[in-house]
């Protein structure tokens, strides 16, 4: 079962953070046990659906979605260079190398800049308006990675406000990310 | 400049705004109007056709379009027939692409044309097919439209230099007063005073309604020629003297500070450059303002002013009539709405007829030679600038 990171031991340094966790990037061996498979067919027609075909069939980068159905956000880094890329990549755009490895975010961040949707939501996310989102910078390494703040309403946010990335289930297997406001 | 000199001799637009009318139909409409205002133009002598439409496919359910407008429109491109895709700047695309390929001998005589259809029946639908302009896998779930990301920008805007709700509205006004003056604007005979856009309601804070702009329809064409024909259609063409684009990031992660857009100071100055002028000898300009920190943005990246005081410049009135220059007398995106593909060609529309003094005075720059055209696309992480001087010669 899909838990949140919440619920799981947090690890707040960011170089711990930031071990290597897999060898290749684009590997298509099988995810751990634990972790099951995403449900293939989406609720909507892929034209008008904004979340990713998440399977090992659909994308090189499953492992993304995988790590985070363990509780983890994670992205590419290049074995050759050391670049951290966002978002994760099957070809370093700094140096073409395809020798890249897969590494865990920071746990923690700050928001850069934010705002909400109050009107004109596409479509599916008709329902979640009023929704706050915002560019975070990660703790301890060079990443501001744009998402959805949750857990106070956009009127009681502030630039500054620290942050922390939580995975979770859209509802029909698939995961994504956002970020969740912390103390 | 190498290559031949080309010329923009005549355009024409459609009413913008929410209309009855398909995409198919808004391109014949402004066919009607471009033969208006080319009445010498041959069918068979348009020996090119290049197409500005951001997202026929996903507004219209229509690909393939070029071959259909040539259809519509009567003529039959043998040199070359191409539709142009770069989100909210494809109009302006599709005029470089007309520029290259005259300019290089390919072409002498290309019509271009930019269409939207962008009101559907849901307007979720079309939010949706706005939204995936943005890095759709990543950024795209979260709900990264445009107005949260230039409500980030005017929120970092106002954090770092003071920028105040009600410079905001000053460009609103400003927009929105010209688009008075300009019957095909959406948001004509509308009235938009300052104290009334403050009271509007919030869209993407601190974006406010009249800050924001449309979700519009409409089409826009226009004839270029290379030199030795121009003179047979106008006697004050609009040379285009400059070209320059910038791109340096799409996904959300690499906007930077979010309130320096460097790609548009690259693009300015390459286009400038060619064009051999500086900032301060343009006349008038026709800049991107789908909303209002845009634009003063884009005062500050243009180097009109420094860095930090875009919104004082506004306050000012330096970029109204009797300023330092005549910005978006057209009535700009916010007045005119903003139909993607339309929106580029429709800025060209408004340099020709400035140059021409074909416009009411209440919008009529004072004796305009040289004009600035930006379109910024996405989340403003591409910059495209062009660059025409009014002339009866080459």
């Amino acid at each position: 079962m899909t838990s949140s990171p919440a619920e799981r031991p947090r690890r707040p340094r960011p170089e711990a953070a930031l071990r290597p966790k897999d060898s290749a990037p684009v590997e298509t061996s099988p995810p751990p046990p634990t972790a099951p498979l995403p449900k293939p067919i989406p609720k909507r027609p892929f034209l008008l659906d904004f979340f990713p075909l998440e399977g090992p069939e659909q994308t090189k980068l499953h492992r993304f979605y995988d790590r985070l159905r363990e509780g983890h956000l994670s992205t590419t880094r290049c074995r050759r260079d050391a670049e951290l890329h966002w978002p994760p990549r099957t070809m370093c755009p700094r140096c073409r190398s395809e020798d890249l490895e897969w590494v865990d975010l920071p746990e923690r961040g700050h928001v850069y800049a934010f705002s909400a949707v109050l009107a004109g939501a596409p479509l599916g996310m008709e329902q979640d308006v009023p929704f706050a989102v915002g560019l975070v910078d990660l703790d301890g390494v060079s990443l501001r990675i744009f998402g959805r703040i949750e857990g106070r309403p956009w009127t009681e946010l502030r630039i500054g406000q620290p942050v922390r990335p939580e995975a979770y289930d859209i509802g029909d297997g698939r995961m994504f990310y956002r970020f969740r406001t912390v103390d | 400049m190498k290559g031949r000199k080309v010329a923009l001799v005549g355009g024409a637009t459609t009413r913008f705004g929410v209309r009855s009318a398909t995409w198919a139909e808004l391109v014949q409409e402004v066919g009607v109007a471009l033969a208006r205002s080319v009445p010498e133009l041959r069918s068979e002598e348009v020996d090119s056709l290049f197409v500005g439409a951001a997202e026929p496919e996903r507004f219209a359910f229509q690909s393939h379009v070029a071959p259909l407008v040539a259809e519509q429109l009567g003529i039959t491109p043998y040199k070359i027939l191409q539709r142009t895709e770069l989100a909210c700047a494809s109009g302006q695309s599709a005029i470089r692409s007309a520029y290259a390929a005259i300019s290089s001998g390919l072409s002498d005589i290309a019509v271009v044309v930019g269409a939207e259809k962008m009101n559907l029946p849901s307007m979720a639908e079309a939010n949706s097919a706005m939204a995936c302009v943005m890095d759709r896998p990543w950024d795209g779930p979260a709900g990264a439209t445009a107005p949260p990301f230039f409500a980030m920008v005017a929120q970092r805007h106002m954090l770092e230099f003071g920028t105040t709700e009600e410079q905001l509205a000053a460009i609103s006004e400003k927009n929105h007063r010209f688009a008075n003056t300009n019957p095909n604007a959406q948001f004509y005979e509308k009235t938009f005073s300052r104290d009334k856009l403050l009271r509007l309601p919030l869209i993407a804070p601190p974006l406010r309604l009249g800050d924001c702009s449309s979700m519009t329809d409409g089409a826009a064409a226009v004839l270029l020629t290379a030199e030795e024909h121009a003179l047979r259609f106008t006697d004050s063409p609009a040379w285009i003297r400059g070209s320059g684009q910038y791109s340096d990031f799409h996904n959300l992660a690499h906007a930077g500070s979010l309130t320096e857009w460097r790609g548009l100071t690259r693009a300015s100055r390459e286009a400038l450059g060619q064009a051999g002028i500086g900032v301060k000898d343009l006349d008038l300009a026709e800049i991107h303002d789908c909303f209002t920190i845009s634009e003063i943005v884009e005062y500050e990246a243009l180097g009109l002013c420094p860095k930090g005081e875009g919104g004082k410049f506004a306050a000012d009135g330096r970029g109204d009539l009797g300023g330092d220059l005549v910005v978006n007398p057209r009535g700009g995106l916010l007045g005119c709405g903003h139909p993607l593909g339309a929106t580029g060609v429709a800025q060209a529309v408004e340099v020709f007829q400035q140059f021409s003094a074909e416009v009411p005075p209440a919008r009529q720059a004072p004796d305009p030679e040289w004009a600035l055209v930006h379109n910024l696309s996405g989340s403003a992480n591409v910059h495209s600038v062009m660059i025409y001087q009014r002339g009866g010669a080459a």
